[in-house]
């Protein structure tokens, strides 16, 4: 199971890589492409707007109660649209797999032109999305993927996040012994960041590289924090405190492993990755705790999803779209995706999360001693 | 004409004993509890030679000590829960919930709402009774639904850790609270959050003379009633064991020193040379243990020596002639589940201050681990049975458990399915002991 997941990893991790490299120059600097991101699908709305009056944008959320979509994917969502001459029309399934396709059956029935699906499960919403596409209604999936071949696929790009999070680490410490704590063990994410860590030049699980050895690995379940910290401090015991980087998968689980550290004196003595750009874990990259935490703008996903549904509008061919590129799922089909650069934040560029209004001043600099670094005067 | 001169009292001490586990019964030793003491010992010694000596360390053991701590606490509420034929799903919510609330207080409310700025020293323990109380009303409110209004605690649990863990998500929308005030976080352990060389020494002996005591009373209160007592030799032989593993305990607690950078950290701090060989600060009990051993003692004296907590087995042996025989059954459910609310709140402040955050996923699935340590300890589901030291011992069998398998690098499933099946062969062995022993 395990092994062919990985295989499936490996496939669209390199045809990503492929596409990226011909993509153009861009996107080789970590903080230019999301402007670059932004750019292209700002061309592509504005192609769109003047054709598209009257298109109605149906969206059917898996989950709204959950912090991030309210926040800062739908107003993101909803403006692009607005912008390019659209109506926004959503409702909310509750975490239900049932509800959500009678969700997007009654947007179709309430005249939806395209539909954006963030999808409960990948497979048991594909009823919904045939009966969608038999209308010759687009479909784009929404962050998660859905397995099938007609859909436009949004969302960011899970194995770069795992490759900014190593270099980052390795930024810092390039050889000795490291412990990677990946998130839950029946997650595709928690391996896509895994092979990301690989491309970067971590090895690969069960191996060692000349000059790296991995101590200690273990997936945690729920992406709990206080199970990463008990992680931690066995492998921390296991291995007499000598550890020299911390691979950890996101930003609530690096605060476990971060907590672990300082009670041996040794936070903000070795690196430490994240992601997400938690407010709290942002605050220990300025405190200099943790080393960095891959940021994903759900705004920008917003953004360009909402410009996407405008262009799919005007022509209903995914493909067509601009800025997109095709992906191989894991599941064996080819569909035509944006994915989008992550930026990773660090002390050096902590003025990024300040001037996108992610976080205040106040919260992001608590502790900091003024002047120590960029960001917090 | 011998053997009617016998005094009728000394009849078990003349009897050959059967088989160890009937004499050991005779000198009133908990079989039950001995045979935990015994697996825990080859789980320990187990994980010691497979980790090639990594195991028995002070510092493991120390670790252990903390990491169990939480769920220990816990399950000392749920024995009571259980034995009186009920069950609580919501601690993990419930801990959740007071746990975000009390960091809500510490990093908001006091602080920006009311305009006191952080680290105010006092924060901490404002925090601590809200906290206390806020759990105290939610386990009241279960209770009061499960005693007065009749609904299985079963349905009623289930619908609070919806409703706690939902209103989690409406009131911070998942944001994750920290850092938390630096003195609420000794609450949580680390080698600063533990109480030192002299004062680890105190309590062991202080432990050491209440156990002596304890035995000295219950002796002669048995004398007084005319039961039968254990042989004095027995007597002795209790409380010198008992007495060497606790002093143990601090001996080991006292023998991991503080990490040498943070000796280093301190030094700096206090201007103390340091001396070749780096600076070497005994550890100690930990906070977190502390309180455990604070709870556990407190629960134990409630469950044995009180009437609420006699009332509690009373029911749970025989619900319809607890009724009969005057018990306030629906007032002692009700202060069961209070009782529980409260114990998860000392939790929540435990985990909250050790991981020095309150996150959206705290204590998710703790009501398991919860209850497979009483379980596990020996609690039946039957009810009437189930002892606080049994659960409280479950859930450092449970930790053990999980410790040495990450010492050893093995994967978190692969840890569910070890625990799950230790979960069933521990209540297998014990229900298939019980039926033989009847």
């Amino acid at each position: 199971m395990r092994l062919t997941r990985r295989a499936a990893v490996i496939l669209p991790a390199v045809l990503l890589v492929s596409a990226a490299c011909g993509g153009g120059g861009a996107t080789t600097a970590p903080t230019a492409p999301a402007s670059a991101t932004a750019g292209a699908s700002a061309t592509a709305a504005a192609t769109a707007s003047g054709a598209a009056e009257g298109c109605t944008v149906g969206m059917s959320w898996n989950n709204y109660q959950e912090e991030r979509w309210a926040r800062w994917d739908e107003p993101a969502l909803k403006a692009a649209i607005e912008a390019g001459g659209g109506t926004y029309t959503s409702n909310d399934a509750g975490s239900s797999e049932e509800t959500q396709i009678t969700n997007v059956e009654n947007l179709i029935n309430d005249g939806a032109d395209v539909v954006v699906i963030l999808a409960q499960n990948t497979e048991a919403i594909l009823p919904a999305v045939e009966a969608a596409l038999a209308e010759n209604i687009p479909v784009i999936a929404y962050d998660r993927l859905i397995e099938s071949p007609d859909v436009l696929y949004t969302s960011f790009d899970n194995v770069k996040v795992g490759e900014m999070q190593a270099q980052a680490v390795l930024d810092v410490v390039s050889e000795g012994n490291f412990v990677v704590i990946k998130g839950n063990g029946d997650d595709a994410n928690s391996d896509f960041l895994r092979q990301g860590m690989v491309n970067a030049g971590i090895p690969d699980v069960g191996e060692n590289s000349d000059t790296i050895t991995i101590v200690g690995e273990s997936y945690t379940d729920n992406w709990d924090p206080a199970i990463a910290q008990t992680t931690m401090e066995q492998f921390l015991t296991d291995n007499d405190n000598e550890i020299d980087a911390a691979l950890v998968e996101n930003d609530g689980m690096a605060g476990g492993a971060i907590a672990a550290l300082e009670a041996q004196g040794m936070a903000g003595t070795i690196p430490v990755s994240g992601q997400d750009g938690d407010q709290a874990a942002l605050n220990r990259v300025a405190l200099g705790t943790q080393t960095v935490s891959v940021w994903k703008d759900a705004r920008e996903l917003g953004t360009a999803s909402g410009e996407a549904a405008i262009a799919l509008c005007e022509n209903g061919d995914p493909s067509a779209v601009a800025g997109t590129a095709p992906f191989t799922t894991p599941g064996g089909n080819e569909v035509a995706g944006i994915l989008l650069e992550p930026i990773p934040v660090t002390q050096e560029n902590l003025n990024v999360v300040l001037e996108a209004e992610w976080i205040d001043e106040e919260t992001l600099c608590q502790g900091v001693t003024a002047g120590s670094v960029d960001g917090c005067p | 004409m011998t053997e009617a001169t016998l005094p009728q009292g000394s009849l078990p001490e003349v009897a050959p004993p059967r088989s160890i586990g009937a004499s050991l019964r005779a000198a009133g030793i908990d079989t039950r509890l001995l045979g935990m003491l015994l697996a825990l010992g080859v789980i320990w010694i187990g994980f010691h030679i497979v980790s090639d000596g990594g195991f028995i360390t002070p510092r493991n053991l120390w670790n252990l000590s903390v990491q169990s701590s939480s769920i220990g606490i816990m399950a000392t509420g749920m024995v009571l829960i259980i034995v009186s034929r009920n069950i609580d799903l919501s601690v993990g919510a419930i801990l959740g919930f007071v746990g975000y609330s009390m960091a809500m207080m510490q990093t908001i409310w006091i602080p920006i709402t009311l305009g006191f700025g952080l680290e105010q020293p006092w924060a901490w323990i404002v925090t601590v009774i809200f906290g206390l109380i806020l759990g105290g009303i939610l386990g009241l409110i279960q209770g009061f639904i499960v005693a007065y209004l009749g609904v299985p605690s079963f349905i009623v649990t289930l619908g609070g850790l919806l409703v706690w863990r939902g209103l989690i998500f409406q009131y911070v929308q998942g944001q994750t609270l920290a850092p938390l005030d630096t003195t609420f976080r000794l609450l949580g352990g680390g080698p600063t959050g533990s109480v030192g060389e002299l004062m680890s020494w105190f309590i062991g002996i202080l432990i050491c003379v209440g156990i002596v005591y304890a035995l000295i009373t219950n002796r002669r209160r048995r004398r007084r009633y005319g039961f039968t007592m254990r042989p004095v030799i027995a007597e002795i032989a209790i409380g010198v064991l008992a007495c060497v593993a606790v002093l143990g305990a601090v001996w080991v607690a006292n023998s991991y020193y503080w990490p040498t950078n943070l000796a280093a950290q301190y030094a700096e701090q206090q201007g103390i040379p340091i001396p070749p060989g780096g600076l070497q600060i005994p550890t100690g009990i930990a906070n977190p243990v502390l309180i455990l051993l604070v709870v556990g003692g407190l629960m134990t004296y409630l469950a044995t020596r009180r009437r609420f907590g006699r009332n509690v087995y009373a029911i749970g042996g025989n619900p319809d002639a607890a009724v009969l025989s005057g018990i306030n059954v629906k007032r002692t459910i009700m202060y069961t589940f209070g009782l529980m609310g409260l114990l998860a709140a000392v939790s929540a402040a435990v985990q909250t201050a050790r991981l020095n955050a309150a996150v959206t996923g705290l204590g998710v699935s703790n009501e398991l681990d919860v209850i497979s340590a009483a379980v596990i300890g020996g609690t039946s589901f039957a009810g009437g049975i189930g002892t606080i030291p049994g659960a409280i011992l479950g859930a450092v069998v449970m930790q053990s458990l999980r410790s040495g398998m990450l010492l050893l690098n093995v994967d978190s499933p692969v840890q569910d399915i070890v625990v799950g099946i230790v979960l069933v062969a521990a209540v297998g062995v014990d229900s298939f002991l019980r039926r033989r022993g009847t």
